[in-house]
């Protein structure tokens, strides 16, 4: 008797980590399918995706401690600023990189994460912040979520669903995806692909910004925080496929339950190895990624 | 001529400067090396190897481990970190170098921080101390250091000489412009992708080596920190990415920069760093030496 209770019990805690892994991965899908939104349709490798990230989670920190904003409405208020500011800094930037090789968008953006986050270490110091908003935990038949993770969990999942049929069902979105397939048949087609360009760099910039705006909600955030979301990002990337944002997603929740099982079940500084080691597995195995488009 | 000269210049210089200038030299000398390892493989070839670090890094450890732990000699652990590293980056090289142009570049950053954190976890922590760091003394003077790294400094820029002005240089420049069509025309792409990978890594295996017997300690953070990879980048860039003295110039310029910059502004340095990439790629992605070569202040070609 003692021992199946015991089993129901590593049972509960094997169900409840798998969870907390998926709305874990939820949030990284967000970052990794901005990511993979801009390197399929600009063909721009955004090393500084993380960065804006951690400014997404710096705005719902301000907007909540200065002007003590809600946090849910600053996670809505982050996208259209943040998709501005993306398409203002393509215009003004990275359109002229188009043409160029692959490589200097590399390094260029590489410069642009390093002038970001020094920047903001500069104006906001290196402390740790946080925003307590909803804190405290909640049962749910047997098992205990945080109420902060689930609420980020639907907010992730809800931007999700709203960008799939952004991109499923809107001309624009079709646009965006003709773009992404042949951008020369798409010009002759009529569809202007510099717009198109630039309001692809415009969304996936909004999407690292709606997905720091939702982690300051359960994490604390500090100047360096974009590292980790960039390096878990491209192991997304890869593991979804280039430009699949399909896949991207569902690389985001492999991540997460992954990190998440290792954090359990072996140490927290190995689940740090995760992307590194689960991306270049999948460069050398499968460099096209899980999944077929 | 002038080469003696410069020679003989430098190496006189510890009878009659001031320590902080020998040490000003060291650093210069150190990222020169930094940046002509990374231009002989990545210049050449156009495979951006962001991985920099990785060499510095796992080469560091080795000697400083050989010298904190086992009590050797710094003249027999330099080269044998070093040696370690190149042996290692024969088995990466072979598996990544298959690897193509974004993917490998990302694949050695993932490399960098995998190693990072694995070695500053507690499964390695009898060998590398995990995350506490190794603090070490050598037992070595400033001049032999400066002397050391000047000799070093000196035959990796007559090595990238020699490799640009050689056939084999030819093949690297052949892989950057189009692979495909320079493995049609006979050229074993892999082969000389390895043999230049490999070469990077000893030259930036040993400075690396040296880098961290100067600074008497090396940790995770520390030993495979970002700064290791982006400031020999851009050096490199600044001085002519794929030519063989853009890297050194590229150095000297830089470390006085940062003097003064980290003099007066200790904590904006790092994004001005950032901005100055962003400005070099947009408006001066040929360096100074392509500069002067446009300007007809240098020649364009060069006898091979």
């Amino acid at each position: 008797m003692g021992k199946v209770t015991l089993r129901l019990e590593n049972m509960g805690n094997f169900i409840e980590t798998l969870i907390r892994g998926l709305m874990l991965g939820s949030v990284y899908a967000l970052v990794g399918m901005g990511l993979t939104l801009v390197w399929g349709v600009v063909g721009i490798v955004n090393i500084a995706h993380g960065e804006f990230v951690m400014l997404g989670a710096y705005f719902a920190f301000w907007s909540f401690s200065l002007l003590h904003l809600n946090p849910l409405l600053s996670v809505v208020l982050a996208i259209p600023v943040f998709f501005f500011s993306g398409t203002v800094i393509h215009k003004r930037v990275t359109e002229r990189l188009t043409k160029a090789p692959e490589l200097s968008a590399l390094i260029l953006t590489f410069g642009m994460s390093i002038l970001i986050w020094n920047l903001a270490q500069f104006f906001w110091t290196n402390t740790y912040r946080s925003v307590p908003y909803l804190t405290g935990n909640f049962p749910f038949f047997g098992l205990v979520f945080a109420k902060s993770k689930t609420l980020s969990f639907f907010l992730a999942l809800s931007i999700t669903a709203a960008l799939f049929v952004f991109l499923k069902y809107s001309k624009m979105g079709k646009g965006i995806r003709a773009t992404s397939q042949n951008p020369e048949v798409a010009l002759v087609c009529g569809i202007n692909t510099m717009k198109m360009r630039a309001v692809t760099f415009g969304m996936g910039i909004a999407l690292a910004g709606a997905a720091g705006a939702i982690v300051s909600l359960q994490w604390v955030i500090f100047p360096q925080m974009g590292a980790s979301y960039v390096s878990k990002a491209f192991a997304i990337v890869v593991l979804g496929g280039l430009g699949n944002i399909q896949g991207a997603l569902a690389g985001g929740l492999i991540i997460g339950v992954l990190e998440s099982l290792v954090t359990q079940y072996w140490s927290a500084k190995m689940a740090q190895i995760i992307p590194s080691v689960t991306l270049l597995l999948i460069l050398l195995f499968r460099p096209t990624g899980l999944f077929k488009r | 001529m002038g080469v003696a000269l410069l020679m003989i210049f430098l190496i006189s210089i510890p009878f009659y400067a001031t320590d902080y200038w020998i040490t000003l030299l060291v650093q210069i000398l150190i990222f020169t090396v930094y940046a002509s390892g990374w231009n002989l493989f990545s210049g050449l070839t156009g495979y951006t190897n962001f991985g920099l670090a990785w060499f510095i890094g796992v080469s560091g450890y080795a000697s400083s481990l050989l010298i904190a732990d086992y009590q050797w000699h710094w003249l027999f652990a330099w080269p044998i970190g070093a040696l370690f590293i190149s042996i290692i980056s024969i088995g990466v090289g072979v598996i990544l170098l298959r690897i193509k142009g974004v993917y490998f570049a990302i694949s050695m950053v993932a490399l960098t921080e995998g190693t990072r954190e694995l070695f500053g976890t507690e499964y390695l922590e009898p060998l590398t101390h995990g995350g506490k760091g190794v603090p070490f003394v050598a037992g070595i003077s400033l001049a032999t250091l400066y002397w050391s790294v000047l000799l070093l400094a000196f035959l990796t820029i007559l090595i990238c000489y020699k490799i640009t002005s050689s056939k084999f240089g030819l093949r690297l420049i052949a892989i950057r412009e189009d692979e495909q069509a320079a493995e049609t025309l006979g050229i074993h792409t892999t082969r000389a992708k390895i043999i230049a990978f490999v070469l990077s890594a000893f030259l930036t295996g040993l400075a690396g080596a040296i880098h961290f017997t100067y600074q008497n300690y090396i940790d995770p953070s520390f030993g495979f920190t970002i700064h290791l990879t982006l400031t020999p980048i851009v050096m490199t860039l600044f001085g002519g990415v794929g030519t063989v003295f853009g890297p050194a110039i590229g150095a000297t310029l830089f470390t006085f920069i940062h003097e003064i910059l980290w003099a007066e502004l200790t904590l904006l340095y790092m994004a001005i760093f950032g901005g100055i990439l962003i400005l070099l790629i947009l408006f001066f992605p040929q360096g100074v030496l392509g500069w002067m070569k446009e300007k007809g202040i240098l020649p364009k070609i060069r006898k091979i």
